[in-house]
């Protein structure tokens, strides 16, 4: 029987946007207040959509300790009252706009995910992340599969 | 075209498998395997889908909807102790992802004419969520 649970976590963290292929004047068009030179903050919410069926026994889709570990692991302790330009490696060469924090968000779980739920267990259907409740993103696992495929073409 | 409708209940339940150990209920229902149980405010999201009829305009009349809701899942739900009083609880684990299930089962033989029940969503929490849209 699929299923889908989603588990929504928060950390508060601060950015600037600011891309050095661009000059300062076309960073503040393109970014407005977002390029203040001094960073700001937000109280970022990101919820996981896990798609699995349920098992006969428990009556569950995810074992949620699970998932919480592995979000905590791999996004919330890492970006929690964080400057994510400075702290996160990521970020020193990709501008964190809330796509860039998603996609670093998905890679983080991708990567880490067969370890936590192998093959058989849930799959990670979508990351969506809040800035502010007029400021979403969401990365279906499809999209996921779009992105690494216009990733991958620079190097080939 | 999809319409949904909320609808809200408070209940109890308990969350242990007769299947698992005292031990293995614990570790995996966590707080939630005390045995004297617990409650949530449920936030339930009934989605619709179906092409709008085109004398009415309207894919199901909503008023039919939240009669089928208040009989078939709140009179049964609100209030109540899931494992004690409501069915399949008394043997099934009132567990987010079999009560919205059972919210499935009882609602969708009665959306009929030109709509088809399409998801049931249901919050433990604001922070907790399962969707469910039938076998797919």
């Amino acid at each position: 029987m699929t299923i889908r649970l989603s588990k929504r976590y928060g950390f508060a963290a601060s950015h600037r946007l600011h891309s050095p292929a661009l000059t300062d004047e076309e960073n503040r068009e393109t970014y407005g207040k977002c390029n203040n030179p001094h960073g700001h903050g937000h109280n970022y919410e990101v919820e996981l959509t896990v798609r699995g069926t349920v098992d006969p026994v428990t009556g569950l889709v995810v074992d949620l300790a699970l998932l919480d570990i592995l979000a905590e692991q791999q996004f919330l302790a890492p970006f929690r009252y964080r400057n994510l330009n400075e702290e996160v490696p990521a970020f020193r060469t990709t501008v964190p706009t809330t796509e860039n924090l998603g996609l670093e968000v998905d890679r983080r779980l991708r990567e880490n995910w067969l370890n936590v739920f192998p093959n058989g267990g849930p799959c990670l259907e979508m990351v969506r992340i809040r800035e502010t409740d007029r400021n979403i993103c969401e990365i279906s696992a499809k999209a996921e599969k779009a992105v690494l495929r216009a990733e991958e073409k620079p190097g080939t | 075209m999809v319409i949904s409708k909320r609808v809200e209940f408070s209940a109890s339940h308990i969350c242990r498998s007769a299947q698992l150990t005292d031990a293995e209920n614990e570790r995996v229902y966590g707080p939630a395997a005390n045995p004297l149980g617990h409650g949530h405010n449920y936030v339930v999201d009934v989605a619709v889908e179906g092409d709008p009829d085109p004398v009415t305009g309207m894919i199901l009349d909503l008023k039919r909807l939240r009669e089928i809701l208040e009989d078939k899942v709140l009179n049964v739900y609100d209030h109540r102790l899931l494992n004690r009083e409501v069915e399949p609880f008394d043997t099934v684990v009132p567990t987010l992802e079999n009560i919205a299930i059972d919210i499935w089962n009882r609602v969708a033989p009665h959306i009929g004419g030109h709509a088809r029940l399409y998801a049931v969503k249901v919050y433990e929490t604001s922070e907790l969520s399962v969707e469910y849209q039938g076998e797919i």
